[in-house]
């Protein structure tokens, strides 16, 4: 019998790989590869945990049962989206206005590029559309964005539309009014007729009304998002069936949920299934808040870099700051996604000099898994910051993903010398370690800028950093920015998967209101403006509950929190913040809601921007809604003392730093305890991590496999 | 370094300079070390970049970051949508002598328009009075200090390092009305600088980071959208306050001396990065073209003085040089003279405002400075639209012409990226941005509020030499080009959207069409005392194709009053949605009744009242095409015809396609049958075509008899009067007698300002 006792699994199905995390109750994790299987993903699923379980030598029958709970996540809705291979969708909007999804907004013939290609206009190219302009069909109405009708909905219009959408052969049909988050009478009419011609038809077509779905302003985000819904959600909903079934065929107890972008996990069976297309960044982010809570951190800045990218995202009082416009895969959607920031730098980052100015450049584009050309077996001919860190010695070229790949040292001098170190006028080593410098100092500026621009200092937050490449740059981007406290997760390879495992179940929904209520307001105006914010709030908690009760739980197993978004009256940003109070009824609570606001203001824009004259406009109602769910267990170990066993030294390396070559010790993380005291200079390293503690910095094991990095003088 | 041995003495009086020197005195010792050795302050060689390239790069770095980042932050106070949504708003960081170092994101016309503005206060000696101080605000949108037009306001605060000023840092933003003759940022009515609304020149508006009561006063009752300032103001005194104190960290971690070093350095790296990449990219020699625009005044729609009541031509011929060492010169010479309108331009807003334009396709990197200035000569004729010689021009929309001269040189610039074989970054020019939907009055919250619709940020691109340009994509003045959500635009504007189409045929025709335009259908709804106008080119496409490409078409307007919808509207009638697609064949009145419509070329109107339930077409141009139409492959004309992109008469008689429609209206080319009719057309054009000297013979005895419309004889005759060279050259060109030539004067229209100045005081 294996010692290890499963908890969470947490799958990851990519477009050629389904990776399977497994952890256990001490944290630690063994990882799974199999092929996908796109006609039945339950199939790969399988297989790729139990190529997990074989390194714990156990079997799937034996481990299933013991298991807490599971989380899915998997990149087939976005495959289907990215390569559009999604349902042929019929889309119905108001008459005139046909063709503005296929123009698509022109910020989507740009979205995604670097800052340099959005510059650059002959690079720019839009995305084919959706659905195409031979499946929308017009209706004529219009009602204004106070909610009033200006047109009345032209009723005959609307059968002969679907008509020809069903008779074009579309297998479902989406319908998007203007302002229909503001009065939804006539979208819903629409909808109700579609559903009455498709039965005479003798069809079975799915219906999608934008209102019932993301009642929020923008059409264009609120269109491409219900689109979405029937494009390449909706068909998901059958794998999800599928996996679910075998799972528990093999003794799993749990439902398995998805992680979806606003930082929850929600049901298969979820209304607005959409919002699960991302989940794999965010992972990290809510495995750190989860983290937090256990160890009683409430401001936290979260750093991940992988090998493309540099993902910064805070967590404030506890929660996420949450993007309600963002954009995925170059379209502008309406879905709750949890905010985070990233710039292209990452290990696998290539390296240039530019040729006009003779500056370093930095990515944005980077060679991935296929690291630098140290690989000989990457085809990469450009060299990339793994190409330094190679040639530094930080890391080990044998040692590389546990051996997997093996690097050569040679290749990698040979190239930072002709590209970077010649033209620049430096030595190789001076050159490959002015990149670390420099990328180091444009993620710790960046890092600043992150927590300053949203009116925080760092000495408010603890750093946690993760990610395959992320320990060897901590100390190099915490340096000097005063975090309250620096930690790196002893399994900060899996981190996200860590993270997808310890999310809430949670569903949240939005809807637009314009609560518009001028300075210095009569009491019956906050009144009404506080009971129309009510009734926003209990219909979402209507629907919230709606939602848990497709999986067994009752109202009362609902723990809610309220909030609202708020702005001074003709302002086009507002800020979301979480309501003082449950119910609110009287002027005393408007006046708790408007200082609520106030203080979060004055801290995000500076005091002298603060415009109470302007009065307040409340933009939207959020209510969050979550049960209790089994989470992953946070190792606890005895604390064994300050010095590591001697069985965690692995000896010295060569490590060029600051001008000098050096000799770094080289430990063993797994074999380290809790409370061992690392002096630099050192490099503590994994399969799948190196952490890498420079002079000026040490670190101690805690009882829960955290590292905390701290700054000491040399 | 660039400060001279001689210089350091301090000097006894109290000075904000760099050791004890005045700015003024700086400023002519950057002017003079750069004339000398034609290097940015004397920099000869960069010692701290050369010696320290990696600490160089993380000051750039970070100094880029951090104004980026302000730009961001400060972006969501306001509430304009043209600065929130349109991102119409640069920050940018200058030397004490007022040369730009880094610039936001954004509308970076503002390099050096801001830059201007300190320099004017450098040379007026702002240093004695009324003083410069740590924590002093100043604010200028004036046009004859570099501003391009009064709706730019700036924000200018010095950043002082122990009593010297070690830079200032800029922010600006488009304010939505001005105070102007009429409401809308960019109003048509303006014929003088009295006229274009409150201008503030270099005034000293706060101390000690705070805004003084005299200026909110004063400010808040000379503009209409009192709101909309005050919150445009805070943005750009947030976002300077973040960059300031961004200096300041910098200094404290690197030192002051490697600050000021490194200032100059990356002036000078801009300089020679702007070289480098002409020589790469481009081939030496000269390049030619021209920009024409129409300027329609003499019409009842346009309410202007008498003098002003001119039909006429804005003309600007350009020749670029581009030398083997890889300097360059933007020469404009032959340029018509300034005019009572509201499209003049100051030479700064004229050569930064290129930046706008070679960042998007020369140098499309985070290195813009005005190191790029000091790398490219320019040369204007004095007392031409974009030099005006008297100060009581009006410049409310000087992109009107800013945008027609500049789309040329883009152009220019193709034929040399041809040359050199970089045919993705041919480029046939940009589309004219309009039409602008402005106007103002009480809006739907029973407010005084004006628009300027931002629509126009997302027109046609032109073609490249290996594909079409991109429908409703982008502005010369902005590519990261948006059109909004039409939801957003119903919040900012009591205008109901009854359509929002792409145009066809707007893009130019060619192998590679330019992209297409589109138009959105607006009614007026909810609003009271209201009025609009239009903005645009209309009688004249402003843009040429490229290589046998066709220009992209002009405009027009239509707006109807007094209309019968809410009675149609009731019984469920039919009235207008939707595009205009064929102007030539109107759809629109067969299903409306109204007391009166306007459809004509007349895309320039000034304020005309509209009621509820009036209609207005918000109609957002093309761009131009390349290569000849003949050659455009079958399948993309197809594709095109049944995409809504072209009409089918014109498939047939400039592409010479020939097809079929099938029983679901979709259109089939028949790809051997258009060959056929291509060789038809190609003999057709050969028996129409003569040797170009019979065709010279021909026009010239036409310019003899000074045949040309009235309009044409006074674009040119503004043009010879303020060069000499040009009008040789147009005589020896055409062969004309040595007494040959146009005046103003024959031509039976107002000269007021063609020979009485008035020149600035100050």
């Amino acid at each position: 019998m294996s010692q290890h006792k499963p908890q969470i699994l947490a799958i990851d199905a990519g477009g050629t790989m389904t990776d399977t995390f497994i952890i256990d109750d001490r944290g630690e994790f063994v990882v799974g590869k199999a092929q996908t299987t796109p006609e039945d993903e339950s199939v790969g699923l399988l297989n790729s945990a139990e190529d997990a379980l074989l390194y714990w030598g156990m079997t799937g029958e034996e481990a299933f049962p013991q298991m807490l709970t599971g989380v899915y996540s998997g990149t087939a809705m976005l495959n289907r989206l990215v390569s559009r291979k999604g349902r042929r969708v019929g889309l119905i909007v108001n008459k005139g206005m046909e063709d503005f999804h296929r123009m698509g907004r022109a910020v989507q013939s740009h979205l995604g590029y670097s800052y340099s290609d959005r510059l650059h206009l002959n690079t720019h190219h839009y995305d084919p559309p959706l659905v195409p302009r031979e499946w929308t069909r017009g209706v004529t109405e219009r009602v204004d964005m106070f909610g009033n009708v200006v047109i009345p909905l032209y009723e005959h219009e609307v059968e002969p539309a679907v008509r020809e959408l069903v008779e074009e052969g579309v297998e479902a049909i989406v319908i998007s009014l203007l302002h229909s988050y503001k009065n939804p009478v006539h979208e819903r009419r629409v909808r109700d007729i579609a559903r009455e011609t498709i039965q005479k038809m003798g069809k079975d077509i799915p219906v999608f009304a934008s209102v019932d779905y993301y009642p929020v302003r923008k059409e264009s985000h609120r269109t491409n998002t219900t689109i979405l819904e029937a494009y390449a959600a909706d068909p998901s909903r059958h794998t999800l069936e599928k996996v679910n079934q075998r799972l528990s065929e093999k003794g799993a107890k749990f439902d398995i949920r998805v992680m979806a972008s606003h930082g929850g996990t929600i049901s298969f069976r979820a209304n607005e299934l959409a919002r699960t297309l991302v989940s794999g960044p965010i992972g990290g982010v809510v495995g750190a808040k989860y983290l937090g809570e256990h160890l009683g951190i409430s401001n936290i800045a979260c750093s991940d870099i992988g090998g493309t990218s540099f993902d910064v995202a805070l967590i404030t009082q506890g929660d996420f700051t949450i993007n309600t416009s963002p954009d995925m895969a170059r379209l502008v959607l309406s879905l709750p996604l949890v905010s985070m920031d990233s710039i292209g730098a990452g290990t696998g980052s290539f390296v240039r000099v530019d040729p006009y100015t003779k500056s370093i450049v930095l990515g944005p584009d980077s060679a991935g898994y296929r690291v630098g050309v140290c690989n000989p077996n990457g085809g990469i001919d450009t060299i990339t910051v793994s190409d330094c860190h190679v040639v530094l010695g930080l890391i080990n070229p044998d040692n590389f993903l546990g051996g997997q790949v093996k690097l050569e040292r040679e290749r990698a001098y040979e190239a930072v010398k002709t590209q970077l170190a010649e033209p620049l006028g430096l030595s190789v080593e001076e050159a490959s370690y002015g990149v670390i410098e420099l990328l180091e100092s444009q993620l710790r500026n960046y890092l600043e800028s992150m927590i300053t621009g949203k009116g925080y200092s760092p000495t408010q937050f603890v750093c946690f950093s993760y990610g395959g490449g992320g320990p060897l740059h901590t100390a190099g981007y915490v340096k000097g920015l005063g975090f309250e406290d620096v930690l790196v997760p002893a399994w900060a390879a899996g981190f996200s998967a860590f993270g997808c495992g310890a999310a809430d179940f949670e569903y949240r929904y939005d809807m637009t209101l314009d609560i518009n209520v001028p300075d210095g307001a009569a009491e019956n105006q906050k009144t009404e403006a506080a009971s129309v914010l009510q009734r926003a709030w209990s219909e979402l908690q209507e629907k919230v509950t709606e939602e848990f009760v497709k999986n067994g739980f009752s109202r009362d197993d609902v723990r809610f929190r309220l909030f609202f978004r708020m702005q001074y009256q003709g302002q086009l940003n507002d800020l979301e913040i979480e309501s003082p109070l449950m119910h609110v009824e009287t002027v005393d609570h408007w006046d708790a809601l408007v200082n609520a606001f106030e203080e979060t203001y004055g801290r995000v824009y500076a005091k002298a921007a603060r415009s109470p004259e302007l009065g307040y406009t409340i933009t939207g109602a959020i209510v969050r809604g979550v049960v209790d769910i089994p989470k992953p267990k946070i190792p606890e170990e005895e604390l064994a003392g300050e010095e590591p066993p001697k069985e965690a030294y692995l000896g010295k390396r060569r490590v060029y730093w600051a001008g000098e070559w050096i000799e770094a010790d080289i430990w063993e993380m797994e074999a380290l305890k809790a409370g061992n005291r690392i002096k630099s200079f050192a490099i503590i390293e994994s399969p799948a991590t190196t952490f890498v503690v420079p002079f000026g910095f040490e670190t101690v094991l805690d009882s829960h496999r955290i590292f905390h990095l701290r700054e000491v003088s040399r | 370094m660039a400060i001279r041995e001689s210089d350091l003495a301090a000097k006894q009086t109290k000075t904000i300079g760099w050791n004890g020197k005045t700015l003024k005195e700086m400023r002519r010792e950057i002017d003079e070390l750069t004339k000398e050795t034609g290097y940015y302050a004397g920099l000869e060689k960069l010692p701290f970049k050369e010696s320290e390239p990696i600490r160089f790069e993380k000051i750039f770095a970070k100094l880029r970051g951090g104004v980026v980042h302000a730009r961001e932050t400060a972006k969501r106070v306001a509430a304009s949508p043209i600065v929130e949504q349109e991102g119409e708003l640069c920050f940018t960081l200058y030397t004490p002598e007022g040369d730009s170092v880094v610039t936001s994101t954004g509308i970076i016309i503002h390099v050096g328009t801001m830059g201007s503005a300190i320099k004017f206060m450098i040379e007026n000696d702002y240093e004695e009075n009324p003083g410069i101080e740590p924590g002093d605000i100043f604010c200028n949108n004036d046009c004859q200090v570099g501003n391009v037009h009064p709706c730019d306001v700036h924000t200018i605060v010095p950043i002082f390092w122990e009593g010297e000023v070690v830079g200032w840092v800029g922010g600006v933003t488009h304010v939505i009305d001005t105070g102007a003759t009429a409401p809308g940022s960019m109003c048509v009515g303006p014929v003088t600088r009295y006229d274009d609304g409150y201008q503030i020149a270099c005034r000293k508006i706060g101390r000690n980071d705070e805004l003084l009561r005299d200026w909110l006063v004063e400010s808040q009752r000379s503009i209409r959208t009192t709101k909309y300032w005050l919150l445009d103001e805070r943005t750009r005194v947030a976002g300077c306050h973040m960059i300031r104190d961004l200096v300041l960290s910098i200094i404290e971690e690197e030192g002051i001396d490697a600050y000021k070093q490194f200032i100059r350095e990356l002036i000078e790296e801009g300089r020679r990065g702007l070289i480098n990449r002409l020589k790469a990219m481009t081939v030496p020699g000269k390049y030619r073209q021209v920009a024409f625009v129409d300027v329609p005044y003499r019409h009842p729609d346009v309410d202007v003085p008498p003098y002003a009541k001119v039909d006429t031509i804005m003309h600007a011929p350009s020749e670029i040089t581009i030398n083997p060492d890889g300097s360059w010169e933007l020469s404009f010479d032959g340029a018509s003279r300034w005019g009572w309108h509201s499209y003049n331009a100051q030479p700064i807003a004229f050569t930064s405002g290129i930046w706008v334009m070679m960042t998007q396709t020369l140098i499309p990197n985070d290195r813009v400075n005005d190191g790029a200035v000091y790398a490219t000569q320019f040369v204007l004729p004095e007392g031409g639209w974009m030099k005006p010689d008297d100060i009581r021009t009006a410049h409310s929309y000087a992109w009107h012409f800013l945008v027609s001269a500049w789309s040329p040189l883009w152009r220019g610039l193709s034929r040399a990226y041809f040359s050199r074989g970089y045919l993705e970054e041919v480029n046939a020019g940009n589309a004219n941005t309009s039409n602008w939907l402005q106007g103002g009055g009480f809006n739907q919250y029973d407010t005084i509020h004006a628009v300027n619709s931002f629509e126009a940020a997302a027109e046609g691109t032109g073609a490249s030499a290996v594909r079409d340009g991109l429908d409703h994509a982008a502005a010369i003045w902005n590519p990261e080009g948006d059109m909004g959500d039409m939801e957003i635009w119903e919040l900012a504007e009591p205008l109901l959207y009854l359509g929002r189409s792409i145009k066809p045929n707007t893009g130019g025709y060619g192998k590679y069409r330019g992209g297409c335009g589109y138009e959105t259908l607006r009614m007026v709804w909810n609003a009271k005392d209201w009025t609009m106008f239009f903005m645009g080119n209309g009688y004249m496409s402003s843009d040429c194709g490229l290589m046998g490409g066709y220009p992209a078409a002009a405009g027009y307007r239509f707006e109807a009053h007094g209309t019968d919808l809410k009675e149609r509207f009731e019984k469920r009638l039919p009235f207008p949605q939707g595009g205009d697609p064929n102007p030539d064949d109107p759809q629109y009145e067969k299903v409306l009744e109204s007391k009166e419509i306007k459809r004509d070329k007349q895309a320039i109107t000034t304020e005309a009242i509209f009621e509820n339930y009036d209609l207005y077409l918000n109609y957002l141009r093309g761009g131009p095409g390349f290569g000849d139409p003949l050659e455009r492959k079958p399948e993309h004309i197809e594709a095109d015809l049944n995409g809504g992109y072209l009409l089918p008469e014109y498939a047939e008689k400039v592409y010479g396609a020939v097809f079929t429609r099938d029983e679901k209206g979709r259109y089939h080319v028949d790809p051997k049958k258009t060959e056929e009719r291509r060789k038809q057309i190609r003999q057709e054009r050969l028996k129409r075509g003569k040797p170009t000297r019979e065709w010279m013979k021909k026009e010239r005895e036409r310019i003899l008899r000074k045949e040309a419309a009235v309009q044409v004889q006074h674009m040119y005759a503004s043009s010879f009067s303020l060069s000499e060279k040009f009008l040789n050259e147009f005589r020896t060109f055409w062969n004309l007698p040595e007494s040959w030539v146009v005046t103003e004067e024959e031509l039976e229209v107002p000269t007021f300002g063609s020979k009485l100045k008035l020149t600035e005081s100050i």
